[in-house]
């Protein structure tokens, strides 16, 4: 079925009635306190979002310069070019009579 | 134009007073324009709240003056068809799905107080909604903007940035899918 001519007009003529049965409206007296609200606490968000990416890109910049700081730094030379077994080994030497016995080799032993 | 291009360019410039003036000269246009867009009055002022919120947040986009009204009917547009495409999500009952029994009772319910006209005006608006429920939001909003509104094509080139001849092809279609549906409801109510 197709649309008919006359049922364009009166299409027309219905919307033409819808118009006049919905006239411009009056806004109420909060209209524009209730707006300014929104517009603040928008305003507000945007505000805090902003302060917190620029927090984070401030710590984000120091911990890298620290990070850079201290990787670039010439590490300190030890007390003691002595490394830890060696210092051990020193502290209880082996020929140490107090600690350990000297080997002792028996040349008569048989099979040698 | 309902104010001079100096206050448009002051609230651009972040005057508040000039915008808060803006505000009080186009309000009841713009919902007007959302009454006949969303066809429910009580979300009428929130939509128009939006409209104006958005419009704070972007005027510093708006390349001169001269083009406000078009983009403030873009900024009207696009906030009726994000309510329309919400509300589609929301199941909603409308007295035109009640019984008759359930609207008197509705009605007894408000009082009863209702006139006689209010409520040929309320089913027109219902009769208009349904049969636009024939063709999808965008082309609703399209459709209303041209027929109800009375914008020229020229006007909407402008809204939608989309071509004269796209637009009448998209308004053609979409006035025949209307016309379909209106023609089909005026035999069902003859006969029945």
């Amino acid at each position: 079925m197709y649309p008919t001519e006359g049922g364009d007009d009166k299409l027309d003529s219905l919307l033409q009635a819808y118009r006049e049965a919905c006239p411009d409206r009056e806004p109420s007296a909060n209209f524009m306190p209730a707006l300014w609200r929104r517009i603040e606490s928008r305003r507000n968000l945007t505000f805090s979002f902003q302060r917190m990416v620029r927090s984070f890109v401030t710590v984000a910049a120091a911990v890298t310069i620290a990070i850079g700081v201290y990787v670039s730094l010439p590490r300190a030379k030890p007390a003691s070019e002595v490394t830890y077994l060696e210092a051990l080994a020193e502290a209880n030497a082996l020929d140490t009579p107090e600690n350990v016995e000297p080997v002792r080799l028996d040349l008569n032993e048989p099979g040698r | 134009m309902l104010v001079d291009f100096e206050l448009i360019r002051r609230a651009q410039q972040g005057d508040s007073a000039a915008f808060n003036d803006v505000v009080l000269a186009y309000r009841k246009r713009t919902m007007g324009t959302i009454g006949r867009l969303i066809a429910r009055t009580e979300d009428v002022e929130d939509v128009a709240q939006e409209v104006f919120l958005r419009l704070y947040f972007s005027l510093d986009q708006l390349r001169a003056p001269e083009v406000f009204e078009p983009w403030l009917y873009r900024l009207t547009v696009n906030a009726a068809y994000d309510y329309l495409r919400k509300q589609r999500r929301r199941p909603e009952f409308r007295m035109s799905d009640l019984s008759e029994q359930q609207v008197m009772m509705a009605d007894a319910a408000a009082g009863g107080k209702a006139e006689h006209d209010q409520q040929q005006k309320k089913k027109l608006r219902e009769t208009v909604d349904s049969l636009l429920g024939a063709v999808s939001e965008a082309d609703r909003v399209l459709l209303l903007m041209k027929e109800v509104e009375g914008l020229s094509l020229r006007e909407l080139e402008k809204i939608y940035r989309v071509k004269e001849n796209a637009l009448k092809v998209r308004l053609f279609r979409a006035r025949q899918r209307v016309l379909k549906a209106f023609e089909t409801s005026e035999q069902e109510s003859g006969n029945g």
